[in-house]
């Protein structure tokens, strides 16, 4: 199973409990919330979780509350500096009003995608297993 | 193993991780475990308003399975070395 | 507290099950074991693309297929209080003078959860700690 994480200090997260973190799941969700838990597995407790949707230079957030992620979803994470995020010049808005950009954002990778896949099986020899649903 | 060895001789050195969706992020490779999961420090992403949701972080936790490459710093790695415990292992395996 | 165990914790509490396929299932949580592998009271399914609906009495939910859970939000405090009462409980059954090291074996559990869970053997951890303090 590649989600196992062995319990070194190396690879250890336990420096990242209880700071604000974020994390880029397979699927392209970003989600930010306090980091309370995790395992050998990577699988992650998050509180006070917001998912965040970015579009050129503007963001909205919702408030999704109390995650459990299973370890293999996740991408990467990342430790929010506080003071930076201040700095981050990116705009608010309401999440209804972006949503629709933010999916038309979505499809449109996913087209490009979908043909440069198409394009390396046919013309490189790569192949097409892998990758199910993976949206980031 | 060896490929996670030479990630050991080279923590505190200066990577690129390129991920498989694209995003470059330059840091101070902090650790690596067996799967090649990667803990970077003091991180600056390649264009970076393509990814915005990576402005405020400073360091980070790779999971092994997303990256394509990791861009190492020729000096610091001992390609002959390398090369010779790679055929010594390779030996090794062919005599199983 | 490790996550597995926070699951545990959630049983008969409603939750959101999100699946690698976008599937989402609502539903009260009957058990759950190791591998994440659950089973959901009053379920209503949907679809990815949230235009299609079920309703189930019971369903089981195989651990690898699972993206993430979202649980009610005073969960996690519930938990935690109930571990700290639980910690009190063995402690003063078993006498007071053990109040250094058994603050350490407190401390390592609730906020820590990463550190907490380093230590193998869940249950016995406010126990070594005494040992270590003896």
């Amino acid at each position: 199973m590649d989600s196992l994480i062995p319990f070194t200090t190396s690879g250890s997260l336990v420096d990242c409990v209880d700071r604000k973190m974020l994390v880029v799941l397979r699927d392209g969700r970003k989600l930010q919330g306090v980091l309370r838990s995790y395992d050998q597995f990577a699988n992650l407790v998050l509180e006070d979780t917001v998912e965040r949707i970015y579009h050129q230079d503007v963001f909205a957030e919702l408030k999704r509350g109390l995650f459990l992620i299973r370890g293999e979803n996740v991408v990467l994470l990342g430790e929010i500096d506080l003071d930076q995020e201040d700095d981050v010049p990116l705009r608010q808005v309401d999440w209804e009003t972006l949503e629709p950009y933010h999916r038309q954002d979505v499809a449109a990778k996913k087209h490009r995608e979908d043909i440069k896949a198409q394009v390396l099986f046919e013309r490189k020899g790569f192949c097409k297993e892998g990758g199910e649903g993976d949206g980031y | 193993m060896l490929i996670f060895s030479v990630f050991k001789t080279l923590t505190d050195q200066t990577v690129t991780v390129e991920l498989k969706n694209d995003l470059s992020i330059t840091g101070v490779l902090k650790s690596v475990d067996q799967f090649l999961n990667i803990r970077l420090d003091s991180i600056k992403v390649l264009d970076e308003t393509r990814h915005p949701h990576m402005m405020a972080v400073k360091n980070c936790f790779i999971r092994g399975s997303v990256v394509r490459y990791v861009q190492l710093p020729a000096e610091h790695v001992d390609t002959q070395l390398l090369e010779d415990a790679t055929r010594r292992e390779a030996a090794a395996q062919a005599k199983r | 507290m490790l996550p597995l165990s926070l699951l545990n914790a959630a049983q008969n509490k409603p939750m959101l099950v999100e699946l690698k396929n976008g599937e989402t299932f609502n539903g009260h949580l009957v058990n759950c074991d190791n591998f994440m592998n659950i089973t959901l009271r009053e379920v209503y399914q949907t679809n990815a693309e949230g235009d299609r609906f079920w309703k189930l009495k019971e369903c089981y939910i195989r651990g690898s297929t699972i993206k993430y859970l979202r649980v009610p939000d005073p969960l996690l405090d519930a938990v935690k209080e109930e571990q700290k009462m639980a910690r009190e409980l063995g402690r003063s059954a078993r006498g007071s003078h053990v109040s250094g090291s058994g603050n350490r074996g407190g401390r390592g559990a609730p906020q820590r959860g990463g550190r907490g869970g380093m230590v193998r053997g869940g249950p016995t951890r406010g126990g070594r700690g005494r040992g270590r303090g003896a």
